[in-house]
């Protein structure tokens, strides 16, 4: 069996986040986060997320031979995620393990149920990935704030609105 | 100005050396009262011999970015994350708290805690103490807390007044370097002399804060009969923001920087981290290592670490302090020590409110009024939390900037207890784990991914909206430290074990905070999300209503000051009655906690005791000797050798 790929991981956290690819990159968390997938669900699960991943983007890309990555049909592609890999007894925790690790920088054990039932790897413990894990989280981007205790935003900054996106603030507002 | 913490000053002392000096005052923890009695005292000249139990290198930046990556790996982000704990100075930690079922004492953690009423309060036994970890609010007491007894019949009277403290309070804010407009903080009775201002100015409100009092400015309360107005107030900070030019009469005020052994460009301006407790990264805010570094520097100051105080011992005649015992660890993670001994003409427990009488007690001396580790005091916290109908950019800014100050004080407090309401610029951290538990549960149960991810974290985050209502817990004799041979650690000394439980005075008040945060968040359009866990270690019912109560880490009240020795254990120089050369300073001498975080208060207390230490130690030009009949002998050359 090959390795799974990075690009692949690439593509489908970008799926599961809603984070430009640059984002992702750009935290130097990435290579870090394959690694810790692999190493806590084995690289048979990953490979299988990656490929169901796929599947679900084929799904939504419409006719063959559109490879382009965008437009794909959202309705489509989300009912397709939801069938193919979070309904799943296996991939369903692996991947929204991949979210948390993405936001919180941190991998949380999976469920009992499915180390019964996939096998326990040695990485599979709740743990930090590195200590830089921590500050790219990307909860505190969604949320306009900066991780407590580092990247702080300057002086008299917490006075100003928070710089969220205006696409977001529409369902809440008054 | 960055502190400069002299190199080597953590390692320089040799115990065994010390301990055969007599020094003039040998204080007991390294924490923000005994750094500051260190400091008054080798400036006037004195020799001083501090102990500190946990283990000290030089404070260095590196140092303390061991603390902070410590904190960025830690699974688990509570208020002692950052700091390392040691077996044989084994501190409290939040997480400790477990439900205490009647006549099981919990002793699974440090403290041992009796009941009936679990608490998590903490503090932090490293080299700077529990200003490590504090969140850094500055109130002043206001000046009907001091009179509590004579105005409503309420806890105890003070020896002390407003007036009387008041210029250690200025004293205490130029020392910790507080940030505050005076126009923001003189209500409730509390005055400034005149032209006084706060070394820095106000640090802004958060926009949370803005949102907040957009509605709730000029609500109207009426209790016990007085009407008044609420409004989102500014708190005073100890940390560092925007030098006032106009203070010290025109000069000015130049912050403290970071401690480190050398030049660094950190430890200026706040710069919003949201991360005071545990730890702020930059050291904008104040920790005792900077007074201990200017204490240090003095070159009179040794410091001895890994030294956890044993014994107190007692001359049998003349009731004053001979030596400290303390059992000097040779390393943090192992059992082996050395037993050494501290000799002074002064002796000063600065350890805190929990340590202090539990040293005491360890060593036999319940104090004549039997008073030693009673009335044992912190605030509880009532905790009510909802969602904003507007995104409010929750979780920026310091942990708390503003909140609600106008209910510290009234003829209401003969009835009920008195709070001060903080707005958490933290969310709902504090009471349910924000932003992670709403992460989890978006992802877990709520099949958020992607954009809907962010949609929904936007939506149940940035809007979170969590009222602390700090309220004031009174002293009562059967809240107490005490001691038992059957609880040791490490190193044989005895664990704190503590009995506690909240007054059906506070509950009165916890009851009333709980009814004005549905009438805030009515006011605000907020959505009640508020939920008290009866399964919660510290719930505790009230009139058949339930209510999660957290402790504030504001320990006091464990020795009480007073005017008269058979109702107190210090008198208000925080000397004991019972050893005439005995300092007992810190929280444990406040006979009432108010609605304030008590470090500042505590802060003004070692200023104005320290004076008190010269002139004993002025007046009584002798050191003893207790090798003889154990009266004070003068000798001139050991007096001749301190200066």
């Amino acid at each position: 069996m090959t390795a799974p790929s990075f690009e692949r991981f690439l593509l489908l956290s970008v799926d599961l986040t809603a984070f430009e690819e640059t984002d992702l990159l750009g935290t130097g968390m990435a290579h870090k986060y394959l690694a810790k997938v692999r190493a806590a669900c084995g690289d048979e699960a990953v490979t299988a997320l990656l490929d169901a991943h796929r599947a679900a983007r084929a799904d939504a890309a419409g006719p063959a031979g559109n490879r382009a990555r965008t437009p794909l049909d959202r309705d489509v592609f989300d009912r397709a995620l939801r069938h193919r890999i979070f309904c799943d007894d296996r991939l369903g925790p692996v991947a929204r393990n991949v979210i948390k690790l993405w936001y919180a920088g941190m991998w949380y054990a999976l469920p009992p149920e499915w180390t019964d039932r996939y096998g326990t790897c040695t990485a599979a413990g709740t743990s930090t990935v590195t200590a830089a894990a921590y500050q790219e989280g990307l909860l505190w981007r969604a949320i306009g704030a900066n991780p407590p205790g580092a990247k702080a935003p300057g002086y008299g900054s917490w006075s100003k609105p928070p710089r969220i996106a205006e696409r977001y603030l529409k369902g809440a507002s008054r | 100005m960055y502190a400069k913490f002299p190199k080597g000053a953590a390692k320089r002392t040799d115990p065994e050396a010390a301990a055969e000096v007599l020094y003039d005052a040998v204080v007991v923890g390294g924490g923000i009262s005994g750094a500051l009695v260190a400091l008054r005292l080798s400036d006037a000249g004195k020799r001083v011999l501090l102990l500190e139990a946990g283990p000290a290198e030089d404070l260095t930046l590196r140092g303390y970015e061991g603390y902070l990556d410590r904190f960025y790996s830690a699974i688990g982000k509570d208020n002692q994350a950052p700091y390392p704990a040691v077996a044989n100075a084994p501190m409290p930690r939040g997480t400790d708290a477990r439900r205490i079922t009647p006549g099981a004492p919990d002793a699974s953690a440090y403290i041992v805690q009796n009941g009936p009423l679990a608490t998590d309060t903490t503090y932090t036994r490293v080299l700077g103490g529990t200003t490590m970890h504090w969140e850094g609010k500055t109130l002043r007491m206001l000046p009907e807390d001091f009179r509590m007894r004579t105005l409503y019949g309420q806890g105890a009277d003070w020896p002390l007044t407003y007036e009387d403290l008041a210029p250690f309070y200025t004293e205490a804010e130029r020392e910790i370097g507080v940030s505050a407009d005076v126009e923001d903080q003189a209500y409730l009775g509390i005055t400034f002399d005149e032209d006084y201002v706060f070394p820095m100015k106000g640090l802004p409100l958060s926009y949370l804060d803005r949102t907040v009092a957009k509605d709730v400015d000029g609500m109207p309360v009426e209790l016990d009969g007085e009407r008044r107005e609420l409004r989102v107030r500014p708190f005073p900070q100890g940390r560092n923001g925007i030098p006032n030019p106009a203070y010290d009469g025109g000069r000015g005020y130049v912050p403290r920087g970071a401690v480190s052994a050398y030049q660094v460009e950190v430890g200026e301006r706040c710069q919003g981290n949201n991360n005071c407790v545990p730890i702020c990264p930059v050291q904008a805010k104040y920790n005792a290592g900077k007074t201990l570094a200017l204490a240090l520097q003095s070159g009179r100051v040794d410091l001895v670490a890994q030294a956890v105080a044993h014994k107190v011992h007692v001359d049998e005649s003349t009731h004053r302090v001979t030596e400290i015992e303390y059992r000097r660890y040779d390393r943090p993670d192992s059992p082996g020590f050395t037993t050494m001994r501290a000799r002074g003409r002064l002796f000063v427990l600065a350890a805190n409110a929990v340590e202090n009488p539990r040293l005491m007690l360890a060593s036999g001396l319940h104090g004549s009024s039997g008073l030693m580790g009673r009335n044992f005091m912190d605030h509880a916290y009532l905790l009510a939390w909802a969602l904003l109908p507007e995104v409010a950019g929750t979780f920026r800014g310091t942990i708390c900037t503003g909140g609600i100050a106008d209910l510290r004080g009234g003829s209401f407090r003969s009835r009920q207890a008195a709070f001060t309401v903080d707005i958490h610029n933290d969310g709902w951290g504090w009471a349910r784990g924000a932003p992670m538990t709403d992460l989890m549960s978006l992802v877990d149960s709520g099949g958020r991914y992607g954009e809907s991810l962010r949609q929904g974290l936007v939506d149940r985050v940035s809007r979170q909206l969590q009222l602390a209502f700090m309220v004031e817990v009174p002293a009562d004799p059967s809240n107490r430290i005490t001691v038992s041979p059957d609880f040791t650690d490490h190193l044989g000394n005895m664990r704190p074990v503590l009995t506690y439980n909240v007054p059906e005075y506070t509950m009165r008040g916890v009851a009333y905070a709980r009814q004005l945060s549905r009438r805030i968040f009515a006011r605000l359009g907020a959505e009640d999300h508020t939920a008290y866990d009866p399964d919660f270690w510290g719930y505790a019912v009230h009139e058949g209503v339930g209510y999660e109560i957290r402790g504030g880490n504001h320990l006091a009240g464990t020795h009480v000051m007073g005017s008269d020795p058979s109702t107190s254990v210090v008198d208000a120089d925080q000397r004991c009655w019972d050893h005439e050369n005995l300092y007992m300073v810190g929280g444990g001498s406040m006979p009432t906690v108010g609605t304030s975080n008590v470090t500042l208060t505590l802060a003004a207390l070692c200023l104005r005791s320290a004076r008190a230490m010269l002139a004993q130690l002025d007046s009584e030009t002798a050191p003893i000797d207790v090798t003889h009949d154990g009266r004070p002998v003068p000798s001139a050359t050991e007096e001749a050798a301190v200066r």
